[in-house]
């Protein structure tokens, strides 16, 4: 019935029409390209371009082939910068999504009255600004009158220098990411717990299983492509890291660079330091690495199987 | 009887470790909002509870009167609005087209779009600066909407959800004689309200809070948004007198009102969130 009056329509409709039809798809989809294009692909091209010169945004560039890339590999600060981003990305891994598994499970319980209102308070750091939270967090972490340190000064004990220490610094900003970003990743496995079909709890009571066998045998394994996605979320997250450390540490990722990530060390060699080659070689070996991250999400997006 | 009182115990226990976490996670958001009312001598005093000597808004009118704060607030919700504006009618058209249309190309077309949400801009930020001084958009209120005009991610959630609109309802617009683009207006977006609601949402939000690129393209106290405005005051000051309760008083005010807005809309936000997460 459908399909003869679809028939009949397209035969009603004259070859302009059919032109529309053919062409509009193109012109919707034309905005995303230009911009991705002239925004995106060209930086991208300049930026291996730029990667092999020398220059300071004002005088002539000088190329220098892959010297760039030598310095960069053998620039002590820029190893000090990916260990740290390193840390921070193995910190979240190790911290943060096992804590927000649990937690969603917690959130997910039949038994918790008013779960709404405890959801909602986890999920603000999601959307609360990173440079109005840094700075509160600023103030908490300060030496002589900051609340962390408020038991150990009770206590008559040596007060922690949370942002001047090379270790605590980097334990600060560890804090600081798990505040932030355990809501976030809770959200998505609370959604991946919907997925688990109710009966296999059910049978597994009958059985006799406890809480626990019930979490690592139904719950984690029934859960693994979305520990998977967020496991692979989180490294990306990770290596994006700047905000919190521009503001706590204002702008230094000190001390002595303790607590530098890698987008800071670009942000301060390029945009501090001016030396505009230099940083498109750093973002160009990110790029690379974010790109093998990228391919393994792709592939668990199912991007690359045929689509039916 | 014991495994009863086991199972009581179970849900008490329950209860104090979310209700606790909760808290503790609301914490520092509490704090920043009783400082905004403190001097700063009085945010370092111990411990935090104890209330300010005198209760006032003195803090916030100094952001009135010390800082260009209203410029700054200004700044960031027209960004934010503008490129929300842009981002909903590009996201949604393209998302149409991927949605309901077969044309040639289409899958390489599609893993490219797929392919640059994965790539954080980040890595493009210094040759895209120099893009942006090349072309004199730095300073200009173009570099903080056209680069962002259609992001891959909309593109996607909006694709997500046209694909749940029966295409019966745009075969039939069709043999009324609709242009694709009536189709489009007068079909697809009333019916994707929700999924609209959702992309506003998240744009909206993450235009607001970014930061390190407004950080890099503006410049001058009256043209910069409201984060970088708020690092400013701590960075132009001096180490001793650091305005730390007049910058409370502005980190209320640029984390309070989105708080609120998604205690609001929650459940758009989290299914923004979510859609790729699931299956995408």
């Amino acid at each position: 019935m459908v399909q003869a009056a679809l028939t009949r329509g397209r035969e009603a409709r004259a070859g302009g029409d059919f032109q529309q039809h053919k062409l509009a798809p193109y012109a919707f989809i034309s905005p995303f390209y230009v911009l991705f294009a002239f925004f995106f692909l060209a930086p991208s091209l300049i930026a291996l371009v730029l990667s092999m010169f020398r220059w300071d945004g004002i005088n002539d560039p000088r190329f220098v082939l892959a010297r760039n890339y030598g310095r960069l590999l053998s620039d002590k600060v820029f190893a000090q910068a990916a260990t740290n981003t390193a840390i921070y990305a193995i910190a979240s891994l190790l911290i943060v999504l096992p804590l927000a598994l649990v937690l969603a499970v917690l959130l997910n319980a039949k038994s918790l009255r008013f779960s709404n209102v405890w959801r909602a308070m986890y999920f603000t750091p999601v959307v609360t600004s990173t440079v109005a939270i840094s700075l509160v967090f600023q103030i908490l972490y300060s030496r002589d009158t900051g609340l962390l340190n408020a038991p150990l000064i009770y206590l008559g004990l040596e007060p922690i220098y949370w942002l001047g220490d090379r270790s605590w610094v980097k334990v600060a900003i560890i804090i600081l990411i798990i505040w932030r970003s355990t809501g976030l990743l809770t959200i998505y496995f609370l959604a991946g717990l919907q997925s688990i079909p109710e009966e296999l709890y059910e049978a597994a009571s009958i059985d006799g299983a406890s809480m626990l066998q019930k979490f690592f045998r139904i719950t984690v394994p029934m859960l693994r492509p979305i520990i998977l996605f967020v496991s692979i979320i989180v490294l990306l997250s990770s290596i994006q890291i700047f905000d919190e450390i521009q503001i706590l540490t204002n702008g230094s990722g000190g001390p002595a660079n303790s607590s530098m990530s890698v987008v800071h060390y670009l942000y301060e060699r390029g945009y501090t330091r001016l030396r505009l080659g230099f940083a498109s070689a750093v973002g160009t070996v990110l790029f690379a690495t974010v790109f093998i991250l990228s391919l393994l999400q792709l592939q668990w997006y199912g991007v690359f199987r045929k689509e039916d | 009887m014991g495994e009863r009182f086991g199972q009581r115990l179970g849900v008490v226990a329950l209860h104090v470790v979310v209700i606790s976490g909760a808290l503790l996670t609301v914490a520092p958001i509490a704090f920043m909002i009783y400082s905004s009312f403190k001097t700063t001598a009085e945010i370092f005093t111990l411990p935090p509870w104890l209330p300010p000597a005198e209760w006032s808004f003195k803090n916030y009118e100094e952001l009135l009167t010390k800082w260009p704060f209203p410029y700054w607030y200004i700044n960031s919700l027209i960004y934010a609005g503008v490129v929300t504006v842009f981002v909903l009618f590009f996201c949604s058209l393209a998302g149409f087209a991927f949605a309901k249309y077969h044309f040639r190309a289409k899958n390489v077309l599609f893993i490219i779009l797929i392919g640059s949400t994965m790539i954080p801009f980040q890595l493009i930020l210094i040759p895209l600066f120099v893009l942006m001084s090349r072309i004199d958009w730095v300073n200009h209120p173009a570099s903080m909407i056209v680069p962002w005009m259609a992001p891959a991610f909309g593109i996607f959630l909006m694709r997500q959800y046209i694909q749940a609109v029966p295409t019966e309802l745009m075969e039939s617009a069709r043999i009324d004689g609709a242009s694709e683009f009536r189709i489009y207006a007068q079909v697809i977006v009333p019916l994707v309200r929700p999924g609209l609601t959702t992309l506003a949402i998240l744009t909206f939000l993450g235009s607001w809070n970014s930061f390190i690129w407004p950080l890099m393209v503006l410049r001058g106290n009256r043209v910069i948004t409201l984060p970088v405005g708020i690092a400013t005051m701590r960075s132009q000051a001096t180490a001793s007198q650091i305005p730390y309760g007049e910058m409370m008083a502005a980190a209320t005010m640029v984390s309070v009102p989105v708080i609120l807005l998604f205690l609001m809309l929650q459940r758009y936000f989290i299914s923004g969130l979510t859609i790729g997460a699931v299956k995408g």
